[in-house]
């Protein structure tokens, strides 16, 4: 065993210990019961009342406030800061008056569109993220604790960066003893060198910042055609009518069906901060459903991700266009691939499906098996010959994706490629976090080489799963009997009960390491991939952004 | 190494890179130094039986210090502690008093074993500047002395700043809100101290350094992370437990990995535990690997009639030859306990920390031959051996 590997115990024993933090609770989630809507007047009132006592005019009208003014930040980044103002400040303030605050500190003091490219999944709350900062040192010192998003997604002048830092010695005077820091000069370098760099990565005056304040932004009203994917029911297609109630503040009613014809609807409220920032709550067949979503900076197409409140983990990507007249889109193609030779079913979803249908050159339409302005299904077959690679796929104007053609799948890879699943339940506060899986299939590309750049990418398929032991020490510790099950079709992974197992060696949680095998059938043959999955012990912090 | 990636994971790498120590840090640490016996000499075997008695000591929450007798392995008195929880204990040199860090790191009481009656304490922060001291709490050998090292910080209305450390000393007999008669700056990162015969205080940091109380000056006893060692990597050291009182010596242990060549690839290095360890009573420090990092190993204890003779707890129990570099024993416990200590004639092992028991084991064997059930959860609370004539 090798130092990165300390035994399971120590492992669970120590992670329970990690009290960094208090507990916060779902992201911006209250504050949509209400229209938010106050002037600047009165939210900079607001701050007058409830802030100076410990905060201070400046006398400065580019930055009239004490540490308030030098940042920039998402409104989940504000709601972080005014939660802890609250917690262990002792910042008093009514609830109204902290949405009317996010709200204007996020509009006036935000992140531009682009400057959270690439970032996004944390305000998603998409827990099995893999990141990789672009700053290795950032990541390095910074990315240890939270995730380095909660730092790309924030902009501050340098002396704020670092009076950040200041405050993490203050908070957590042991984050110079954690392993990694504590064999160098942690806090010196972390002011010498880290926050230069952070003040040149994340200026708080930025381009992006100044021109985005110019941006007109468009009320996103209207009606929505939509595509996205969930746990358990797959994909499904929607059409959103929003309505506004006030200004960033709308209604939404939302209907649909799922790929198996069944029927999805629901409504809810949005609340829309920075000028494209969709924050919803809404209500789907009886389920509680958050989204999180960016209008693109012209205020046609909207991205992101809805998942459960009561499990965020549980969720899956959106993609959607606003409706009109002049424009056609095409949003989905199901399945995504077609193999030489073949023929299948595609359905093409999109909105004004109007006009010639064309696949690609050696692909031919059989037949119209249904066809509607929101979604076309055809059978289609590839030649023998057909060449291989992307067929992009139109409709009359209608553009967008494209038809794989393969001769072999090749590869399969399991998504999330990491994962994190929690025990809980069996009587405790925690519900288990589950894992939702999906299978990406590969041909090998022109190299006939799997697993190299020019593999060509099929899209989601289905797949059978199951799962294994990690590795020699999952296998010795039984860790496939204890740490849970996985649904065959779903590929729904649901961790064992939280506790101590009198069944395990040292009562051991019902931890481990598993790999999550997705089988894929491709014709006569069969191609499996499998991934990491991690059942640890329940986590009691919650934090806004991870 | 495998850098970014899953954001979950992140607080699971704290715990991957070795890094032990940091729950045990986070929650409020531990530390302690004293030796045994007034006279500066070595407790040996003779002085173990017969004179004097020993008892274990250790911090459980909400906030009680236990004296537990160490031939019955019953608690012979519980004190109350002033304050949040927090157990690192050192002892004066008569082992009459015991000084406790607590109240979240920043206090420290002083306690009459015998009576429970507060003898001493010094209310480290101020209105506006906040003192945490980790786990640095001695006594120099005549007993006059009080050392902490602070690590403060100073808040004003709306933002913290970060100040230096000092090396912060008390005379034990301003008794109750004692003040410090004098401060030097020191290094951050100290952790466990130690105070020597030769009046030296140890500070156990990023590398071992010894600072002399009256002047304050600082000499380097042995490099660690400002040493140069090609195709080693540099040490992790962590001192989360003040070790080696019944030896009379101080152990600052820490991991080190030895490359296979100039690619300093992780994969192929052997790992090592490594030690310093300070006689107390000459100041003088040997360092050493002396065993494959194959388990972990949280804390030591040496053998006080066999130096060469070291003990390790966490997740398992060991006994190592450090010459020879060989594990001679190893068994797995039935829980974690961070914590270890032994008996003055070196028969019984002590552990404890973590949770409500302190297991007791043979030194040969290593077999669990006993328990001492606590009122309350150590947590990351000290186990200090005291030595009374009765
Ligand atoms: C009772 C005192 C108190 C009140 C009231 C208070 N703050 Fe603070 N604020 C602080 C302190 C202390 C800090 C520095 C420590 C920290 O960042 O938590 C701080 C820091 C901040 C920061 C910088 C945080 C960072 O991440 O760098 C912001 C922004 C802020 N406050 C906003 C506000 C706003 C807005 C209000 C009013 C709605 C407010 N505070 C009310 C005491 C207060
Ligand atoms: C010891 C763990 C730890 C490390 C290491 C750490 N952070 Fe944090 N950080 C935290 C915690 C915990 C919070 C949450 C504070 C709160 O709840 O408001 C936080 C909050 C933040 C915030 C949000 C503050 C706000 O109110 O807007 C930013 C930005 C941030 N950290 C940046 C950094 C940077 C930059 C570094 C590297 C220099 C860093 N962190 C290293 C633990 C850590």
């Amino acid at each position: 065993m090798n130092i990165n590997k300390p035994n399971r115990t120590s492992r669970s024993v120590l992670l329970k210990g990690g009290a960094l933090a208090w507990a916060q609770l779902a992201a911006l989630s209250g504050l949509l019961t209400m229209a938010t809507v106050s002037s600047a007047g009165d939210a900079q009132q607001i701050i007058r009342d409830r802030c100076l006592s410990c905060h201070s005019e400046t006398g400065d009208r580019q930055a009239p406030f004490s540490r308030i003014s030098q940042q920039r930040k998402t409104p989940e980044g504000w709601e972080m800061t005014l939660q802890r103002m609250q917690a262990i400040r002792g910042l008093k303030i009514s609830p109204q008056e902290k949405r009317t605050l996010i709200k204007y500190l996020s509009d006036t003091q935000g992140l531009a569109p682009a400057e959270t490219e690439g970032v996004r999944y944390v305000l998603e709350q998409n827990r099995n993220a893999v990141e990789s900062l672009e700053n290795q040192a950032i990541a390095g010192k910074c990315s240890v604790c939270h995730s380095g998003a909660r730092v790309a997604l924030q902009r501050r002048s340098e002396p704020e960066w670092e009076k950040l830092v200041h405050f993490h010695m203050a908070q957590f005077p042991t984050i110079e003893l954690l392993a990694g820091a504590r064999d160098h000069d942690w806090f010196e370098q972390t002011i010498n060198e880290i926050v230069p760099e952070l003040a040149n990565s994340y200026p708080l005056n930025s381009t992006q910042w100044s021109d985005w304040k110019t941006v007109k932004k468009q009320p996103l009203t209207g009606s929505w055609r939509a595509v996205g994917w969930l746990p358990e029911k797959g994909e499904y297609e929607a059409r959103f009518t929003v309505t506004a109630l006030d200004s960033d503040y709308y209604n939404l009613d939302i209907r649909g069906k799922y790929a198996d014809g069944s029927p999805l609807s629901g409504t809810g409220r949005a609340l829309v901060y920075t000028g494209y920032e969709w924050r919803s709550n809404v209500t789907i067949n009886g389920i509680k459903m958050r989204q999180v979503f960016a209008a693109s900076e012209d205020g046609l197409a909207m991205e992101g991700r809805m998942f459960l409140r009561s499990a965020n983990e549980l969720g899956g990507a959106v993609r959607a266009v606003r409706e009109s007249p002049d424009r056609s889109h095409i949003l989905s193609i199901s399945p995504s691939y077609l193999k030489q030779g073949e023929r299948s079913v595609i359905n093409i979803i999109g909105s004004r499906l109007y006009g010639k249908i064309a696949l690609g050159h050696d692909l031919k339409v059989l037949k119209i098996l249904s066809r509607s302005a929101d979604r076309v299904s055809v059978l289609a077959e590839a030649t023998e010959g057909a060449s291989l690679g992307k067929h992009p796929v139109s409709i009359g104007s209608a553009n967008g994706g494209y038809l794989a053609v393969y001769d072999r799948l090749a590869r399969v890879e399991v998504t999330p490629t990491e994962s994190i699943a929690r025990v809980g339940g069996n009587g405790g506060k925690l519900a288990k976090q589950k894992v939702a899986y999906r299978a990406v299939g590969y041909a090998a590309g022109n190299d006939g080489q799997p697993g190299t750049e020019d593999d060509l990418r099929l899209g989601y398929m289905p797949a059978h799963w199951s799962l294994k032991a990690f590795d020699e020490v999952a296998e010795h510790d039984k860790d496939l009997l204890f740490a849970g099950t996985i649904n065959s079709v779903t590929g729904v992974f649901i961790p064992g009960d939280a506790g101590p197992n009198p069944a395990r060696k040292m009562s051991t949680n019902n931890v481990g390491q598993l790999a999550v095998v997705a089988t894929v059938k491709d014709g006569n043959q069969q191609v499996s991939g499998d991934n990491h999955l991690l059942v640890t012990v329940p986590t009691f912090m919650f934090p806004v952004i991870q | 190494m495998n850098q970014s990636n899953l954001i979950e994971k992140r607080r699971l790498g704290l715990v991957l890179a070795g890094a032990l120590a940091i729950s045990v840090l986070a929650s409020g640490c531990s530390s302690t130094q004293h030796h045994a016996d007034a006279s500066g000499s070595v407790s040996g075997t003779e002085s173990a039986k017969g004179e004097s008695h020993e008892y274990l000591l250790t911090v459980t929450r909400p906030n009680n210090l236990h004296v537990i007798d160490m031939e019955s392995h019953h608690i012979t008195r519980s004190c109350d502690i002033p304050g949040s929880f927090g157990g690192q204990i050192s002892l004066s040199p008569d082992n009459r008093t015991a000084y406790i860090l607590s109240n979240g790191m920043e206090n420290v009481y002083g306690l009459n074993i015998e009576t429970c009656e507060q003898v001493f304490s010094a209310i480290q922060s101020t209105a506006d500047v906040k003192v945490k001291t980790f786990v640095s709490i001695a006594v120099s050998s005549d007993g006059a002395e009080l050392y902490t090292v602070q690590n403060p910080v100073r808040r004003l209305k709306d933002e913290f700043k970060v100040m230096s450390p000092v090396l912060a000393v008390f005379n034990t007999e301003d008794g109750l809100n004692a003040r410090p008669v004098r401060t030097f700056p020191v290094d951050r990162r100290i952790t466990t101290i130690a105070a020597a015969a030769n009046g030296e205080v140890f500070l156990g940091g990023g590398d071992l350094k010894a600072i002399n109380p009256k002047t304050g000056e600082i000499r380097m006893v042995s490099a660690l992370q400002s040493e140069d060692r090609p195709r080693w990597l540099t040490p992790d050291a962590f001192a989360m437990f003040n070790l080696g009182e019944q030896a009379n010596e101080y152990i600052l242990p820490y991991v080190t990995a030895e490359f296979a060549d100039d690619t300093m690839n992780f994969e192929t290095a052997a790992w090592w535990w490594g030690m310093n360890r300070v006689d107390l009573a000459t100041g003088k420090n040997q360092r050493m690997e002396f065993a494959p990092f194959e388990f972990i190993i949280f804390n030591l204890v040496a053998d006080p009639n066999d130096k060469n003779i070291v003990y390790g707890a966490f997740n398992t129990i060991s006994k190592h030859d450090v010459k020879n570099k060989k594990v001679l024993g190893v068994k797995d416990l039935d829980h974690t306990y961070y914590n270890i200590n032994i008996s003055g004639d070196g028969q019984r092992l002590y552990i404890g920390g973590t949770s409500s028991d302190i297991s007791i084991h043979d030194h040969e064997s290593l077999e669990k031959i006993g328990s001492i059930q606590l009122p309350g959860d150590m947590s990351t609370a000290d186990l200090r051996v005291a030595r009374l004539p009765h």
